[in-house]
């Protein structure tokens, strides 16, 4: 188990490693640099601006630079936000932006599996047809059209929430973490479902039945912890998802969560935002991944023996 | 099974058919299916005649009219530019779905060669090819492609470029996980007995037994390609003005959906029709090419 | 008064094909500590009757249409699903046929064991566990302390059919049902389970519901017996009458499946006794990388006669699959020599391997996964036709797989089904067509008639017999039954962990074993 666990840190490496390298070589090889959108400033001003930030260096030199200054976990000043530097943004943007996650993901497990659940125990039928057409519904609707409908619905003609701003006013979480858990409480359900159908249809709920045990024991002790095996593996990739598209969400609700520094960074030519929030980023979908793996390895027995074999 | 039974027997045995033509016979069966098909069909020739059955020119503006109600000049009414929402729409639909469908047959492309050549070689290239799927889906691409509209300016070309490339890596994975459990089936090696070559297996053997899952994740690669274009268009990313998308019309009618509706409504309808044809299709083409499927 | 009482039992299943009687008006009863053996044919009816008792069948599209099943008062088929739940697993309890998937992969054997108990009986969890491994002692389970705390993946196929047992046995019910309990173990394991099972059912004074395919294990199991077919009881009686007196013809027919005897005279090789067809020398396949390397096939030679049946007999993982698909080139062997008519085949390539490909052909065990699900017949017969250019146009193809299909027994207006259409029997014929459609030398069988029911068994056998006769071909037969090797095989050789223990002329291995695995082999016959 440690030995996987500290291949795949191993592996994880030439991973980051390959986003900062790319990252750093696209951002500057786009047109146009990071003070152009200040009409006002002279050339001299840029000048002296780009020499400030080391911007009229090689670009080999400007890259070693900027890895020696990582390695001591220094993402250096903002071009854009002058006073400030990335780690200062990110360290006020990322708890905000994790919390959306967190909330988001949890109304998308709750809602996810209890839907598929109820879909697998009956098939084909009312029970399966209802939850698995609003999960349809679910992943056809794009969040930039889900935030408004419901802010129109509960924020304005019912008034019942707040329609935007983070921690201000109690409630004005539910809305964006709904909103942004939707799309994955649907592909939930449907996992859920598929993995539920395949247990239900083993031999061994079979030999469950014949024990005597009823319909929730069978449910909860024997099928869930294969059923929700395909959950489990979407897992990771769902919250580096939700992660990357939580800007959408911020932007709709004004959170000030780091989504929105990403997009304006990208805008501005912001090279160190830009690097900084993508390597970010990076490490933690790699983790994540890495923890998806992990806890699949954890639920499924006959995996953990393979992998020890290996 | 005995009612198809008899249709084959009505038909007296002259040579051997093809899975496509049982396939297809199986498909007219299903109504929701078809009904999917033909929908989808007519958008496509929809989208590839607008230029000249469009009711009006893509940019005439009437500022005078403004943001009109569905009428009978304006069937479904008109923007707050004044134009016409139908012919946006239908010009709309020719960017989206070439997108959907352009992206989708990259990654198709990419990803079923990529898949099967893994799943069937197995050992050390399946090792290899997997390992540099699993690094790339470690990329943050969503990113990335945020970064390459930015950077290099909203091309089309580059988008379903750098979106099918997102896509393949999925499907190579889907195709890998078929092409595995298929090639374990002891008919492939009763096909390696036969003489048969690796090409002819796979072509014979191995795609016509994975194409279910395939076709499936197509029918949702596409969606979720539109949907992609249409959440870089809502970012300001996507299609330039004063060219649009369904994307583009849908974040475009957000904003002023309290005032005028319809031009969330219809847009909205057109992409989600598209998405409900095609997941309808997608399930019974997997049906249709599953003899075994025991729906009618 | 009878333990359990059967009364004109009717089930129905509702298919998109109208009504399929399952079974139909069947009565029997079953006495305390008595073993009331159930056999037929797949389709029979015999596991869904059964199955019907404990409510098992899903319903839809099952439906009991008719009768009543009466336990110790209750009618099982009418009692509220409160009162079956506490029936199920507390007073009738089942072996399932499958050991490898009949237990929660998720979950220690342990748990799993003491589920029922925890379920019925107010005990505490390390009351339960202390029954459990004293259980587990009982029924041949070794360091059961810690095995308790194992998965089921860390049990071999005979162990976990011995966990199943003692979980079955852990709630001291009156009545087990074991439905094909030993059908997928080998031999010599089927042997001690079923010794198990009895010595377990004399010790407990249960009775016990014992449902199989297999004749001779009812014959040694059952006080009495109950033949089935097409959801009918067709006899029952005292075993030793069904079996020493059956007065059904079905009832006769079976027992006459049963391949007991030797090859039949006609049959039998009459060839050059010094050819060398094939030849293999010194032949040894490992798998796994170099450290831990598994020798599956051991320095194997051997010489097979033009036009001779060869049986190759042992059980699984003994290394006979592996040996077959080595002479079709199927897996790589890392020494050794094949050769077929003096021709080297280990190192052919590309159109000379493709050429040999034609001399020799493959049977597959399981004709559910041999053929492609989505190739019609005609399409699978034709395809090695015009791969090797034995029809030149598109009448000459029609009329070779036409005539394919006739000599092994498929009807010609079936051409244009796909194989799910085919009973399990069919399909081997078609599979055996598909060797037989390029005019081979060799046929290779593994296992062919394995998964098939016995009266099906017996034609499949005669089929080969007599194909083997007019081609004047060559056969390797492998299986794991005895029975049927005698049956078909000229000379018969034994294998062992990747040895070949003994070879020799079929009655000569069968009446004078030389080698003590073989004489274990042949012991352990039911």
């Amino acid at each position: 188990m440690m030995r996987f666990f500290v291949g795949r840190l191993l592996q994880s490496i030439p991973v980051i490693f390959i986003v900062i390298t790319a990252t750093f070589f696209l951002v500057r090889a786009a047109p146009g640099g990071p003070f152009d959108a200040e009409k006002t400033l002279s050339p001299e001003v840029i000048e002296r601006l780009n020499e400030r930030y080391n911007l009229d260096a090689p670009m080999y030199e400007q890259y070693f630079d900027y890895l020696g200054h990582l390695v001591q976990g220094d993402f250096g000043p903002s071009f854009r936000y002058t006073n400030r530097t990335v780690t200062e943004i990110i360290y006020a943007g990322l708890p905000i932006t994790f919390e959306l996650a967190i909330y988001a993901i949890m109304i998308a497990l709750v809602i996810g599996i209890l839907a598929g659940m109820l879909a697998a125990i009956k098939p084909n039928s009312a029970q399966d047809y209802i939850p698995m057409s609003l999960a349809m519904t679910g992943i056809c609707m794009p969040s930039f059209l889900l935030g408004p409908l419901l802010v129109l619905v509960f924020g304005i003609w019912l008034q019942w929430l707040p329609v935007s701003g983070w921690g201000y006013s109690p409630g004005d979480k539910i809305l964006p973490a709904i909103t942004l858990g939707s799309t994955y409480a649907a592909y939930i359900a449907r996992l859920t479902r598929g993995g539920m159908l395949e247990i239900l249809s083993q031999d061994y709920i079979r030999t469950a039945k014949a024990k005597g045990l009823s319909t929730a024991s069978i449910i909860f002790r024997h099928a869930l912890r294969g059923g929700l095996s395909p959950v489990v593996a979407f897992l990771g990739p769902a919250i580096a998802g939700l992660l990357a598209g939580s800007f959408v969400v911020e932007t709709i609700f004004q959170i000030p969560g780091l989504g929105r520094f990403y997009v304006q960074a990208a805008f501005n030519r912001d090279y160190t935002m830009i690097l900084g929030t993508t390597i970010l980023l990076s490490c933690l979908i790699v983790l994540l991944n890495m923890l998806s793996d992990l806890l699949a390895v954890w639920l499924n027995p006959r995996l953990a023996l393979s992998n020890e074999k290996n | 099974m005995i009612d198809s039974l008899k249709d084959y027997q009505d038909v007296s045995f002259e040579q051997g058919r093809s899975l496509w033509q049982d396939a297809w016979y199986r498909l007219n069966k299903n109504k929701l299916a078809m009904l999917g098909l033909y929908l989808i069909i007519f958008f496509v020739v929809i989208s590839i005649l607008t230029p000249w059955i469009g009711p009006y020119a893509y940019e005439t503006q009437n500022l005078a009219l403004g943001a009109s109600a569905p009428s009978a000049q304006h069937w479904l009414g008109t923007d707050i530019h004044g134009r016409d929402l139908m012919t946006r729409l239908m010009y709309g639909g020719r960017i989206s779905l070439m997108v959907g469908f352009a992206a989708t047959a990259v990654s198709l492309v990419i990803g079923v060669l990529w898949g099967t050549i893994a799943g069937y070689v197995g050992g050390l290239t399946d090792t290899i090819m997997m390992r540099i799927v699993d690094i790339l889906y470690a990329l943050p691409f969503m990113i990335f492609i945020i970064l390459l509209m930015v950077v290099f300016g909203r091309s089309l070309l580059l988008l379903f470029l750098a979106i099918g490339l997102i896509e393949w890596l999925t499907m190579a994975r889907i195709v890998r996980t078929q092409v595995l459990s298929v090639r374990k089936q002891e008919f492939v090696s009763a096909a390696i007995v036969t003489g048969l070559s690796h090409w002819q297996i796979i072509r014979r053997h191995v795609i016509p037994n994975i194409l279910g899952p395939v076709i499936v994740y197509i029918t949702l690669t596409i969606p979720s390609v539109m949907l992609l274009e249409a959440f870089l268009s809502f970012l300001g990313l996507g299609i330039q003005p004063p060219q649009s998308s369904w994307g583009v019309l849908i974040s475009g009618g957000v904003e002023t959906m309290e005032e005028y509706p319809w031009l969330l409504i219809f847009p909205g309808l057109a992409l989600s029709l598209t998405l409900f044809a095609l997941n309808f299709l997608g399930d019974g083409l997997r049906d249709a090419l599953d003899p075994r499927a025991t729906r009618d | 008064m009878s333990l359990l009482s059967v009364n004109n039992l009717a089930i129905d299943f509702t298919t998109r094909d109208g009504t399929v009687n399952a079974v139909s008006d069947i009565s029997f009863t079953v006495d305390k500590g008595e073993t009331l053996g159930i056999v037929g044919e797949s389709g029979s009816g015999k596991s869904v009757s059964c199955y019907s008792l404990l409510g098992l069948i899903p319903m839809p599209p099952g439906h009991i249409k008719n009768g009543s099943a009466l336990f110790d008062g209750i009618d099982l088929l009418r009692a509220n699903e409160k009162t079956m739940r506490q029936i199920r697993g507390k007073r009738i309890s089942m072996i399932f046929q499958d050991p490898m998937t009949s237990l929660n992969p998720y979950m220690r054997v342990g748990q799993q064991i003491i589920e029922p108990l925890l379920q019925h009986n107010k005990i505490t969890q390390q009351a339960a566990k202390e029954k459990a491994i004293a259980l587990l002692e009982e029924v041949g389970i070794s360091d059961a302390a810690n095995r308790y705390q194992q998965y089921p993946h860390e049990f071999s196929g005979g162990m976990r059919q011995r966990v199943v047992i003692a979980m079955a046995l852990i709630t001291e019910p009156d009545l087990l049902i074991a439905d094909e309990p030993t059908t997928a173990l080998d031999v010599t394991i089927q042997a001690q389970i079923l010794e198990l099972i009895h010595q377990l059912q004399q010790r407990r004074n249960i009775a016990v519901i014992f449902i199989s395919h297999d004749l001779d294990v009812i014959k040694r199991m059952a006080d009495r017996t109950i033949v089935m077919e097409k959801g009918f009881i067709v006899e029952q009686g005292n075993t030793q009458d069904i079996f020493y007196s059956p007065t059904q013809s079905y009832t006769k027919k079976l027992i006459a499946s049963i391949p007991s005897c030797a090859k039949p005279e006609n049959y039998r090789f009459t060839g050059d006794k010094d050819s060398r067809f094939l030849e293999l020398n010194d032949i040894s396949i490992s798998y796994g990388n170099k450290n831990n390397a598994f020798k599956a096939v051991d320095n194997v030679s051997l010489t097979v006669k033009q036009g001779e049946i060869l049986g190759l007999v042992g059980e699984s993982g003994c290394g006979k699959t592996s040996l077959s698909h080595s002479i079709v080139r199927l897996v790589d062997i890392q020494q050794g020599q094949i050769c077929l008519q003096q021709n080297p085949l280990e190192t052919l390539q590309g159109s000379a391997l493709k050429a040999t490909r034609k001399d020799i052909q493959m049977i597959f065990q399981d004709p559910y996964a041999s053929l492609n699900p989505r190739m019609t017949v005609f399409n699978t017969l034709a395809e090695p036709l015009r791969l090797h250019g034995i029809a030149s146009d598109a009448n000459e193809l029609n009329s070779k797989v036409l005539s394919l299909m006739q000599d092994v027994g498929l009807e010609a207006s079936w051409a244009n089904k796909y194989p799910h259409e085919f009973s399990g029997g069919q399909r081997q014929r078609i599979a055996i067509a598909r060797a037989l459609a390029v005019e081979p030398q060799l046929i290779i069988a593994d296992e062919p008639v394995s998964a098939l029911d016995v009266t099906i068994q017996a034609q499949i056998l005669s089929l080969l017999l007599e194909l083997c006769q007019q081609r004047q071909l060559t056969m390797i037969f492998i299986s794991h039954d005895l029975a049927v090797v005698r049956y078909i095989a000229d000379r018969t050789a034994v294998m062992n962990q990747g040895k070949i223990v003994e070879i020799n002329d079929t009655e000569t291995v069968y009446q004078n074993p030389s080698d003590p695995y073989t004489k274990s082999l042949l012991a352990a016959r039911v």
